[in-house]
């Protein structure tokens, strides 16, 4: 009987991901999809608060700041190289200068810009427009803020998702 | 099907297209709705820059550009930046739209021209590209 050691009883390698390439490509198209949804959800309500507004509160440079977090984030953690990540630290002696710690970090930091960008929209939508009893015509450019990073946020998901699916058949050669 | 039937059938194609989006326009007295064009015109470019970069490098020692049939990181840049400009296609009349700068109706004929363009532009790369090669998935 083999012995595991694994920490719990359910890990992600059960977890069956379907594998073929015509699946990561259209992954990553869906992801670009979600953002432009996320994206064109800010510029509309930053179009609504400049035309038809008729309340006299405004999208500002604050609305924006959620937004720029995001994109900053999702930028961050798609372009780590993911082989650095899973590095054991069994060979730290053999390789002195692996840099896993590093790549973790900056993961770490993306994966934060991401959440402070999501938690920062729900903060502006509860401060600058629930506090002040708003109704709905101008609340809906605080819903669209949430809508936007909420949107950037999955993109980012299936994005690192479909970037994980290998080809059944193809063997990896690398060194 | 011979190459000139595909032609003829496609510029036709490609036509009620533009005239779905310039109707748009011209019904309705309001000429925003031509960036759509501009848009799904650019929006098969960045495949096309992707393949012409991969096919014109071969990997050192090996000679090959497949690269164990896994895309590169390029192409998946690329693929993503498709994903954003088809769907900002379809956003930008329904943001106009939200914002009453056009109407409904030319927010309808707009979108539906603008993929009917896009769509013909795609097929007309994959006819053309499989009779020059084996292209086994459909390369949009």
């Amino acid at each position: 009987m083999d012995r595991r050691n694994n920490l719990f009883k359910f890990n992600l390698s059960m977890l069956n991901l379907p594998k073929s390439q015509k699946l990561r490509s259209f992954g990553v198209y869906l992801a670009g999809a979600l953002y432009a949804i996320g994206f064109w959800s800010m510029i509309d309500a930053a179009i609504y608060s400049k035309s038809i507004n008729a309340s006299n509160v405004h999208v500002s440079i604050v609305d924006w700041i959620p937004f720029i977090c995001s994109t900053l984030g999702m930028i961050i953690v798609n372009s780590i190289e993911k082989s650095n990540l899973f590095n054991d630290n069994q060979n730290s002696f053999l390789s002195p200068n692996s840099n896993a710690w590093a790549a973790r970090v900056i993961l770490f930091l993306g994966f934060s810009l991401l959440a402070g960008g999501l938690a920062g929209s729900f903060m502006v939508f509860i401060v600058k427009f629930l506090m002040k009893d708003i109704k709905f015509p101008t609340l809906g450019m605080g819903v669209s803020n949430i809508i936007c990073n909420g949107c950037i946020m999955f993109s980012c998901i299936i994005l690192w998702l479909s970037q994980n699916i290998e080809d059944e058949y193809s063997y990896s050669l690398a060194l | 099907m011979n190459p000139l039937n595909k032609i003829i059938f496609l510029s036709a194609f490609l036509a009620t297209g533009f005239l779905l989006i310039l109707l748009s326009g011209a019904l309705f007295n309001n000429w925003t709705t031509l960036w759509i064009i501009f848009i799904y015109l650019i929006a098969p470019l960045p495949n096309l820059i992707a393949s012409s970069i991969e096919n014109s490098r071969d990997d050192f020692l090996t000679f090959s550009n497949d690269h164990g049939n896994n895309p590169t990181s390029i192409q998946e840049f690329c693929r993503f930046i498709t994903g954003v400009i088809v769907i900002s296609g379809i956003g930008l009349p329904t943001v106009l739209f939200r914002c009453k700068i056009i109407e409904f109706g030319s927010m309808l004929m707009s979108i539906i021209g603008g993929l009917i363009v896009y769509v013909d532009i795609i097929i007309f790369i994959w006819f053309f590209s499989e009779e020059e090669e084996e292209n086994d998935d459909f390369n949009f």
